[in-house]
């Protein structure tokens, strides 16, 4: 084999190698606090919600919205795979409702841990998790 | 400085404003029956922005041209909102802004003060209702201009978001109703509004031209405004139409000219794409303004004029952005280089146009700090605040150099 083909092909495997890793993740999902019936949202019912534009949900409560830090891996994986958007568009449409008036920030939290706790004890509470790490304290919610 | 800053009550009726405001806040929360999380949704934020300017040739945000430069461009803003009900988000900000104009105490204003009742919310739209002090949704930026985290750079483009007359465009006093539309991917938004605007001193100082022995003074009459934009995919691409019609009285405050009415009939086009690592932004405004009823037959005057930018900027790293961006505007569009105005002796030609090329770096290491820089190289003086320079001392040619640093919670 020539040995640009073997750098090529070297290449290729480490990015096929690189990929498989990134899918060995554990897929994030949308949990709510039981109070919600669990069902199913659209995505761009979802994407509403967590850009703070719709302030219920569907039942008509309340909608309380957290998140982790921008910079959070599972935040990253949240925004990109289930909202199809990224943490510093977020970060920016927040700051452009806060600042006008229009719409208020969602509420951080510092840990996977703390972001189980709150939705499960705030009603109308709204958040993600790692599939493994949910328990029976919060609900899933598809999203279409 | 900041609590100086905003100890300063000097202004009666902009007191009662704020106590009013306040009250709103503070009832609607008692008024509601008792729910536990009420004040748990009670939220309170605010910024703070510093620039140091440095220019050749003119001043721009104060004496920017001489010694060390200027510091009087400083934004200082804080907010509080909360949800009494499901549906309802109350919200009020003050802001104090000095932009080298003679706010040298840094009086604070009311930005906005607003209900924003929805409606509707289900799986396919929500729609709501916002009464009060409203930021005029015009452009891709005109909502949050004053924060230096929501714009693109340290000064937006002037040609579509001047700060020369900016209080033409700002907010106003009255009613807006929005429609949110949720397609396969993406929403079409929708709002409508009407209401009183609130000039300032910068609109009647901007008007007082070409004699500038006018003490012109203006107050804002019903004027309305509407956006409809179109969101695709969480916000790739973005389209918006916006048109307002802004008007207002206008006093002379000479008897011989009288007194009359001012129009400003601008509408903009904003396009923008944004990936993961990159943004391409164009926007291109038509600005229709109409002075009419004076006395004097030569001061009633329409003038059409047009303003567009395109406008790239690029993630360097992971917490840097650069940008670069073209920006132009003609006062007049069937007299772009201002020839025929300096031939009928009405003024220098540069002062109706400017086109401006601008660089600018960003350094946002967390979302509270940000750090920018920028060059501007600017051909013309259509859009420098009349009250930083005399206008016989203004030079065709000039550049500036800005630095800002900003802080949010």
């Amino acid at each position: 084999m020539p040995r640009g083909m073997k750098v090529l092909v070297s290449i290729v495997m480490l990015l096929l190698w690189g990929g498989q890793a990134a899918h060995a993740h554990e897929s994030v999902v949308l949990i709510a606090n039981p109070s919600a019936n669990p069902g199913n949202m659209t995505r761009e019912t979802v994407r509403a919600i967590f850009a703070m534009r719709q302030r219920t949900l569907p039942n008509g409560e309340a909608a309380h919205v957290f998140v982790l830090p921008d910079k959070h891996p599972l935040h990253e994986r949240f925004t990109k795979e289930i909202l199809g958007v990224y943490p510093h568009q977020l970060r920016l449409s927040w700051d452009r409702l806060v600042f006008s008036g229009t719409g208020q920030a969602p509420n951080e939290v510092g840990s996977i841990e703390e972001m189980r706790q709150r939705v499960a004890s705030t009603p109308g509470g709204l958040g993600y998790l790692e599939k493994g790490a949910v328990d029976d304290s919060v609900s899933v919610f598809a999203v279409e | 400085m900041i609590a100086s800053a905003f100890s300063q009550w000097s202004n009666q009726p902009r007191r009662y404003l704020y106590i009013a405001a306040l009250s709103v806040v503070t009832m609607s929360g008692s008024v509601t029956p008792a729910h536990a999380d009420v004040f748990d949704t009670v939220q309170a934020h605010g910024f703070l922005s510093q620039a140091l300017i440095i220019s050749r040739h003119n001043d721009f945000f104060g004496p920017s041209s001489r010694d060390a430069g200027s510091l009087e461009y400083t934004e200082i803003g804080a907010n509080v909102s909360m949800r009494p009900t499901n549906n309802l988000l109350v919200s009020a900000q003050v802001l104090s802004r000095r932009a080298g104009d003679d706010n040298s105490s840094y009086e604070p204003r009311l930005d906005y003060g607003l209900l924003d009742y929805q409606l509707f919310a289900n799986d396919s739209r929500v729609s709501g209702i916002q009464v009060g002090r409203i930021k005029h949704p015009f452009g891709i930026y005109n909502q949050t201009r004053d924060i230096a985290f929501t714009r693109p750079s340290i000064l937006l483009p002037q040609s579509i978001y001047f700060d020369r007359t900016r209080s033409f465009g700002l907010a106003s006093d009255g009613v807006l109703f929005y429609n949110e539309e949720r397609l396969r991917n993406g929403i079409v938004y929708f709002a409508i509004e009407g209401g009183k605007p609130n000039l300032n001193g910068d609109a009647e100082s901007a008007l007082s031209l070409p004699s500038n022995d006018l003490s012109v003074s203006m107050n804002g009459r019903f004027s309305t405004l509407a956006q409809i934009r179109y969101e695709h995919d969480g916000g790739r691409m973005v389209f918006a139409f916006s048109a307002a019609d802004v008007n207002a009285n206008f006093n002379s405050g000479v008897d011989e000219v009288g007194d009359g009415k001012f129009k400003f009939q601008p509408i903009a086009l904003s396009a923008q794409y944004n990936s993961a690592d990159w943004s391409l932004t164009a926007e291109y405004a038509l600005r229709k303004r109409k002075i009419s009823g004076l006395d004097i037959a030569d001061l009633n005057q329409s003038v059409i004029g047009d303003s567009w930018y395109l406008q790239y900027d690029r993630r360097l790293f992971a917490d840097w952005r650069w940008l670069v961006r073209y920006d132009v505007m003609a006062n007049d569009w069937h007299d772009r280089s201002g020839k025929q105005y300096e031939n009928d002796n009405r003024g220098p030609a540069h002062s109706r146009f400017a086109r401006d090329l601008t660089l600018g770096l960003k350094w946002q290491p967390r979302p509270s700090l940000l750090l920018s820089a920028e060059y501007h190289n600017i051909d013309g003086t259509g859009w420098i605040p009349p009250s930083d320079n005399k206008s016989e001392d203004l030079e065709r040619h000039w550049d500036m150099l800005m630095f800002q640093a900003s802080f949010l919670f």
